[in-house]
């Protein structure tokens, strides 16, 4: 009979988690690694702190004017002082709650959508979104109204670069929904009607746009009328939208399979019932993050605008740049408060949109 | 052919004549005659491509046809939208796939159609949903959406937002061949019970030859688009007349 006899023990293995054998695979797996790393941690700390510093340690954060800017870090002064004209342009000082109105109306409908009951929210949140340009137009004009009548030109700042975005992408959403339907169609005409528009509006810079919005669509009007410069940069801003936007609702429906189609046409759903009960909720589910990046786009397009002499915020900061009180070089303050509101709004933006895809998700609810 | 001619006469709810359907160049349906009474069940084999699929979905003009004319329940199905829309609400269709809507719940697939192109109430459109949601034996996932239901329960879903829009004449497009093997019976048995109580018309393209020999009255074998051979049930099975049934029978059963 053979006799048992136990293998010498075995070192105990190389760790492989927690945070040292995370480093040791990821940072210093080898010489070359491990230099490497070191190198760009020392530019990165070495620069980090000098940011750290500038931004914040040896800032400037109280006072009015260029002179109350002493130390050699950022000047926020010069940001404060011009916040006002940063988020509302050169609006009327007293009628600024009209702004702030205006903005807080988008943002109740937005969270409508989400918190009415699910039998009315529909028939409530899609009229109200459809009316909230209008709105918004009449209230911030004021004529309308009986309120003070503020001037398109002193419009301007963040504010408008937020309204033209949600005002062009509400109006362009059913518009774009035709376009794409159009191109799917059976009618020759209209098919060809649509893909020429889609295709005009998709293959232009957004500046050259603007500029004819300014320039070549007043040719168009009727002798005598005037339309407002910002309204018919508008109008420019909801074609090329939903030109865009178009191809994003054809690319949703054609994810959605055939037999959805059969089974509403066996039903004897009819045309528009198909479209609407069965297309459409799938289609935006499918669709929602492309709209999101479509419409991020757009807003960041309203940067755009200054092209054309339109106060909005990246306007406005090279005012405040150029201003004879204000000749301290703050550029990259201003620039990276602009970085800085753009990617806020963006990424909530992101963020309501994840919320939303996993709110449309049916597939697997439990 | 002699079975036909002694079945057409005024309980002919479908009437199909000389119906040629062609994809391109490519010619599907050749010539296809078939009579089918109220109240009959016909079961449609055949191998793959022979066209049988394509001649149900014919008959609610899920495809469209060439040549030919086709009647149901009294009205020609041509291009006018009023003769389709009146077709399809006496024709129901289950499909391979199911096709449940995805964005709605098991309640609101099966009253769709009877709120929006019946137009009943909403109340009265639920509770026909839920008896025919008993009587798929699955009245409990009412509020869940399809993606929560096995294949099997998915297709139960199907049949009953078939038969909640009332139809005379229901059509099967292999209602069972996306599923698992131990599926097959559930669907298949609420098949043979509605059948069986309801004595609906059903048209049934189908590889269940147990199926087919349970409830059939007729089973018709297609091939290359033609209807090569149909008979009852039994004559089908024990006496095929045709090398080609023969030979597609030994390599199914």
């Amino acid at each position: 009979m053979r006799e048992f006899k136990p293998l010498p023990a075995q070192p105990a293995p190389v760790k492989t988690q927690g945070a040292v054998a995370w480093l040791r695979d990821n940072l210093f797996y080898s010489p070359v690694s491990s230099i490497v790393t070191l190198f760009f941690a020392y530019f990165f700390i070495k620069y980090s702190i000098a940011m750290f510093d500038w931004a914040l340690l040896s800032a400037d954060w109280t006072g009015t004017t260029e002179k109350d800017c002493t130390s050699e870090g950022a000047c926020w002064v010069f940001i404060k002082a011009w916040s006002q004209q940063f988020f509302y342009g050169s609006y009327i000082e007293s009628e600024i709650w009209r702004i702030n109105l205006s903005i807080l109306l988008l943002l109740a409908v937005i969270v409508m959508s989400f918190t009415l009951p699910k039998n009315i929210r529909l028939k409530v949140t899609i009229p109200a979104f459809l009316l909230l340009p209008f709105i918004c137009i009449a209230i911030l004009d004021g004529r309308i109204l009986g309120l003070t009548h503020v001037k398109t030109d002193l419009w301007g700042g963040f504010s408008l670069n937020v309204l033209m975005a949600a005002a062009s992408i509400i109006v362009a959403f059913p518009f774009s929904f035709l376009w794409s339907l159009g191109r799917r169609s059976d009618m020759a005409f209209i098919r060809s009607v649509s893909i020429i528009f889609i295709e005009f509006f998709r293959g232009v810079p957004v500046l050259s746009l603007f500029f004819m919005g300014s320039v070549m669509l007043p040719l168009f009007f009727a002798e005598g009328t005037n339309v407002d410069k910002l309204i018919r940069v508008w109008i420019v801003l909801i074609f090329f939208m939903s030109g865009y936007m178009a191809e994003v609702f054809r690319g949703g429906f054609q994810a959605i399979p055939r037999g959805q189609y059969e089974a509403a046409d066996s039903l004897g759903l009819g045309y528009w019932q198909k479209i609407l009960l069965i297309l459409l909720p799938q289609v935006i589910k499918v669709s929602m993050p492309n709209i999101l990046a479509t419409f991020v786009m757009l807003f960041k397009n309203t940067t755009f605008l200054l092209i054309i002499g339109i106060p909005e915020l990246v306007q406005t900061l090279q005012t405040a740049l150029s201003n004879s009180y204000w000749l301290g070089g703050h550029t990259l303050e201003g620039y990276l408060f602009v970085f800085a509101v753009f990617w806020a709004s963006c990424f909530s933006m992101s963020l309501l949109s994840s919320h939303i895809e996993r709110k449309l998700d049916t597939d697997n609810r439990n | 052919m002699s079975v036909i001619e002694q079945q057409a006469n005024n309980d002919d709810i479908i009437v199909i004549k000389d119906l040629n359907k062609w994809y391109g160049n490519f010619h599907v349906l050749k010539d296809i005659n078939l009579n089918v009474r109220k109240g009959e069940r016909i079961v449609i084999c055949g191998p793959s491509g022979s066209g049988k699929s394509t001649m149900i979905r014919c008959i609610n003009r899920l495809e469209e046809f060439q040549k030919g004319s086709l009647v149901v329940n009294g009205v020609e199905m041509i291009d006018d939208v009023k003769n389709i829309e009146a077709i399809r609400k006496e024709v129901g269709m289950v499909f391979q796939h199911f096709n449940l809507f995805p964005h709605l719940t098991i309640l609101e697939n099966l009253t769709l159609g009877p709120i929006w192109v019946q137009k009943k109430p909403k109340d009265e459109a639920e509770a026909t949903a839920m008896k025919y949601l008993e009587r798929v034996k699955i009245p409990d996932q009412a509020l869940k959406f399809p993606g929560q239901l096995s294949g099997g329960q998915q297709q139960r879903v199907a049949i009953a937002r078939s038969l909640c829009m009332a139809p005379e004449i229901m059509l099967f497009d292999e209602p069972t061949s996306a599923l698992d093997p131990e599926m097959i019976k559930e669907v298949l048995d609420v098949m043979i019970e509605l059948a069986e109580e309801e004595g609906m018309t059903m048209l049934c393209v189908t590889h269940e030859m147990n199926f087919a020999k349970t409830v059939a009255h007729r089973v018709i074998f297609m091939d290359g688009g033609e209807i090569v051979e149909e008979n009852t049930p039994n004559e089908f099975f024990e006496n095929p007349e045709t090398d080609r049934l023969q030979l597609f029978l030994s390599q199914i059963l």
